[in-house]
């Protein structure tokens, strides 16, 4: 069987009820209880991602920690994944320990940023992670699973444990587990990962370092651009000159939008040049944007570009409410990385 | 995994590269010495760093005091800065402003 040699340090006990309660103790989990990562469970993990246990997901590029397959295995386990989701994991791993990412920063920092997994292409549906009702909350294993095994490892492997290298000020609950699908039978345009230039049959997994997001709720309007001024609202909370944040359009709102005929990249654009305030405003509101030298008056942008703003789709059925979700560090400090599941 | 009556688990956890790095020698004095101020780009930190420097200066005289901004504290310091101030400085002090 694939996984034959671990090298793990193994941890006797008597009972299986005393393992929780010891790495609990040893800071080894979420404060939640975990499934018991016994060498049988990991090795199921390996064997489905064609993995040996020593294979390298990733090296940390701060810490410069190596991250195995059985690593990997262990936590996933441990947050009571099927073994069928330890390939998102893996990916996921792969993804947080590019440059680009900043992991260290992002988990270190009172920023307090979660990581955002969004699993794209058909390995979605195969996995049943959810897209729809409730798609930030509990109850659906995929989703909670995955999200949970990805911050185990960033507690486990790379050290980032809360109060000690973890220093938010305040976090927010997508830091236990944040992992979601698209909503593509619903969506009118291509989803995330085609725009980022893989083919809608590949499966990837895109991480952000999401902040928490601000609800976005419209009952009245129908027509695009009298939905999109709540988006435009909350993009103002966010600041100016980001790089990249979140816009997770909910079915309702995206029905509207649909029925009007407008693009992603049409409603960008309408993101982009409604969310603009003077610089004196912006100074006002408490940010640091320089004044001109001249003195004279500049518009300043939420997003710095249109397609800064990153469109998902996905939620309930019912429920005219979205999402605006800012990214660690104005989005500039830490960019977001999808990778193909191998 | 049962071992007798036990049962096994595995460890989760990846351990801290083990330090290999040498420290490098410590002077007796800062007379003479050229000192590094490495602020790490946050609000004060030069502030803090010249505050630094100057009851330092109190005691000691330096030969010369080299400045740099590593420029944004949530990315490591560029090596050209590293390398630079290794080269020229006998000790470097940084700081984190905030």
């Amino acid at each position: 069987m694939t996984g034959a040699n671990l090298t793990s340090t193994v941890l006797e006990f008597d009972d299986e009820s005393e393992i929780a309660e010891e790495y609990l103790r040893r800071g080894w989990t979420d404060g939640l209880p975990i499934t018991p990562p016994t060498p049988d469970r990991v090795r199921a993990c390996l064997a489905v991602g064609g993995r040996s246990p020593s294979d390298i997901v990733g090296t940390e590029p701060t810490k410069g920690r190596v991250i195995t397959a059985e690593k990997v295995a262990v936590n996933t386990v441990m947050a009571g994944c099927l073994p069928e989701y330890f390939p998102v994991v893996v990916t996921a791993v792969e993804a947080m320990c590019a440059p680009e990412f900043n992991l260290h920063a992002i988990t270190a920092s009172t920023m307090g940023a979660a990581v955002l997994t969004v699993v794209s292409g058909p390995i979605a549906k195969e996995l049943e992670i959810n897209s729809g009702v409730g798609v930030f909350g509990p109850g659906h294993r995929a989703n909670s699973t995955i999200g949970r095994a990805i911050r185990l490892i960033i507690i486990n492997a790379t050290g980032s444990a809360s109060g000690e290298i973890d220093k938010a000020t305040l976090g927010h609950p997508g830091k236990f587990s944040w992992c979601m699908a698209e909503a593509d039978e619903v969506s009118p345009w291509p989803p995330m990962h085609v725009d980022r230039g893989f083919d809608a049959g590949d499966s990837t997994v895109s991480i952000f370092a999401g902040l928490s997001g601000t609800q976005v709720a419209n009952h009245h309007a129908q027509a695009p651009e009298e939905i999109l001024v709540s988006f435009r609202d909350a993009m103002f909370a966010v600041g100016p000159t980001q790089k990249e944040l979140i816009a997770v359009l909910c079915p309702e709102h995206i029905g509207n939008i649909r029925a009007a005929g407008w693009s992603k990249s049409q409603v960008q654009q309408f993101l982009f040049e409604t969310s603009q305030r003077s610089d004196a405003d912006w100074r006002a509101a408490g940010e640091v944007v320089p004044a001109s030298p001249d003195g004279s008056s500049r518009m300043v942008p939420v997003a710095s570009e249109p397609d800064n703003v990153t469109i998902l789709v996905a939620g309930g059925a019912a429920g005219a409410f979205s999402s605006i979700i800012p990214l660690w560090g104005g989005g500039a400090g830490s960019q977001s990385v999808t990778k193909r599941i191998q | 995994m049962v071992l007798g009556t036990k049962l096994g688990v595995l460890d989760p956890t990846v351990q801290p590269i083990p330090a290999h790095a040498v420290v490098a020698e410590r002077p007796t004095t800062l007379d003479g010495k050229v000192v590094g101020l490495l602020a790490n780009g946050k609000m004060n930190s030069e502030e803090l760093l010249a505050a630094v420097s100057d009851v330092l200066a109190d005691s000691y005289s330096f030969r010369t005091v080299v400045t740099r901004n590593k420029g944004n504290a949530s990315r490591p310091c560029p090596a050209p800065i590293i390398e630079e101030m290794a080269k020229e400085c006998d000790v470097i002090i940084t700081a984190s402003g905030d």
